[in-house]
């Protein structure tokens, strides 16, 4: 039988999160716990605490704008996700504390863990969560890197600070870092799948990138033409207008008919700035908001459909998406789509599958 | 001459994917992601110097 258990809590004294937390899991031999929290508790604090009330258990997690658990979306909360010896055979979470190294280096105490080299693990036994500080802008290069070193894919999202833009923290087995990156790897006993899902259709207006400053994520030109004015031109509008149209009009790399998010965040001169890596000769497409709560639905109900049934996700959902739901009310509807099962997620800033997206949802879903 | 950019892109397929059709699609996600759409380009496509050097350091990467 496989046991996922989720808790969360809204209460303001850490010690007594932490309690209420261990008491909702109960009686369980768990060896596993991924907890998100919010980032008006103290990192440090929060890390130890949990580790301490879990003190057989790896646990790993990260600081949020805001936390996902079944059936609800919350702020100023801690939300966990307890797995059991029947569910998780074997787990490792290291930390990758400096942001410029070579990811290879973590590699090395997860291949020494499970005794296998990454590059040969099979990517249907074992799967990655990447849990990034969300103001590094670091992302492409560890989600890069991982993808250069193994098959097994790795998931995750940037850590959060409730929108402050001050700082983002990192948890790992009692302690907390800041420019640093979680890199776990599990082996699931049952099968598991992942969801990619982002509500955008696409238009037919295209912004190949023809001059770019990567390591800045600025576009400098698009169609040879300064980039804020090709932007606004695909829009058929002005360059002063653009920014308003940057949440429902995003661009994307588009393969095989599915879109890679790329967002912009603000117009500076005449370049762009994104929160997502542009590279020269890129063709990206513009894109048009549709439907979160319909599009969320369809993909999570087509996972359950691939494995069978669903006994636990976990959700890196965009924070853009978030203030999204919140403008047009939804932010309920969104978290019922998760009633039923044991879920926790929460809101990032920005998210991985194979690459660095924006305006995305990534999602881990196990049988 | 024409032809080698494709030829490199089947060969970092191949090596890494082994006929594994879900690992196909990954690998070319990923080289999609690092700026080089393997659908781009054929056995008639001109050898561009920078596309190979590109193409040269995923090589090196992927090692």
């Amino acid at each position: 039988m496989h046991t996922i258990k989720t808790a969360y809590s809204a209460k303001t004294d850490l010690n007594d999160v932490a309690d209420d937390i261990k008491s909702q899991i109960g009686d369980f031999e768990t060896n596993l716990v991924v907890f998100f929290a919010s980032s008006s508790f103290a990192p440090e604090e929060v890390s130890s605490l949990m580790a301490a009330a879990f003190p057989q258990a790896v646990t790993f997690g990260c600081s949020t704008a805001g936390e996902i658990v079944s059936g609800k979306m919350l702020t100023n909360s801690v939300v966990a996700m307890a797995f059991d010896r029947q569910t998780v055979k074997m787990a490792k979470a290291v930390v990758l504390e400096d942001l410029s190294r070579d990811s290879y280096d973590a590699f090395k105490t997860l291949e020494q863990h499970f005794n296998k080299p990454m590059a040969e693990m099979d990517p249907k036994q074992y799967v990655g969560i990447v849990l990034t500080d969300g103001l590094s802008g670091k992302e492409e290069l560890i989600i890069d890197r991982i993808g250069d070193l193994t098959n097994v894919n790795f998931i995750g999202g940037s850590a959060g600070d409730d929108l402050k833009f001050a700082a983002t923290y990192v948890y790992a087995n009692g302690k907390s870092y800041t420019n640093a990156a979680v890199l776990a790897l599990i082996e699931p006993v049952g099968d598991f799948t992942f969801v990619k899902t982002q509500s955008f259709c696409q238009l037919p207006q295209k912004l190949v990138v023809t001059k770019a400053n990567e390591a800045a994520r600025e576009v400098l030109e698009f169609n040879h033409k300064p980039a804020a004015v090709a932007y606004a031109e695909a829009l058929g509008t002005t360059v002063a207008d653009a920014p308003n149209h940057f949440m429902h009009n995003p661009v994307g790399l588009v393969f095989e008919g599915e879109p890679f998010v790329r967002s912009p965040q603000q117009i500076k001169g005449d370049s762009m700035h994104f929160y997502c890596s542009v590279v020269e000769g890129m063709e990206l497409t513009l894109l048009e908001s549709t439907d979160i709560i319909a599009d969320t639905k369809k993909a999570v109900d087509a996972a359950r459909q691939e494995l069978g049934g669903i006994s636990g996700i976990i959700n890196f959902n965009c924070i853009l998406r978030t203030l999204e739901l919140g403008q047009k009310g939804l932010s309920n509807t969104y978290g019922e789509l998760f009633s039923g099962v044991p879920t926790i997620g929460f809101s990032t800033y920005g998210e991985q599958y194979i690459g660095h997206v924006n305006q995305t949802a990534t999602i881990l879903v196990f049988r | 001459m024409a032809g080698k950019i494709k030829q490199m892109i089947d060969t970092i397929i191949n090596q890494r994917a082994k006929d594994n059709a879900m690992l196909v699609g990954v690998i070319k996600t990923k080289l999609m992601l690092k700026g080089i759409d393997p659908s781009k380009f054929t056995l008639q496509s001109p050898d561009d110097p920078a596309i190979i050097a590109k193409l040269e350091a995923v090589i090196k990467d992927l090692k």
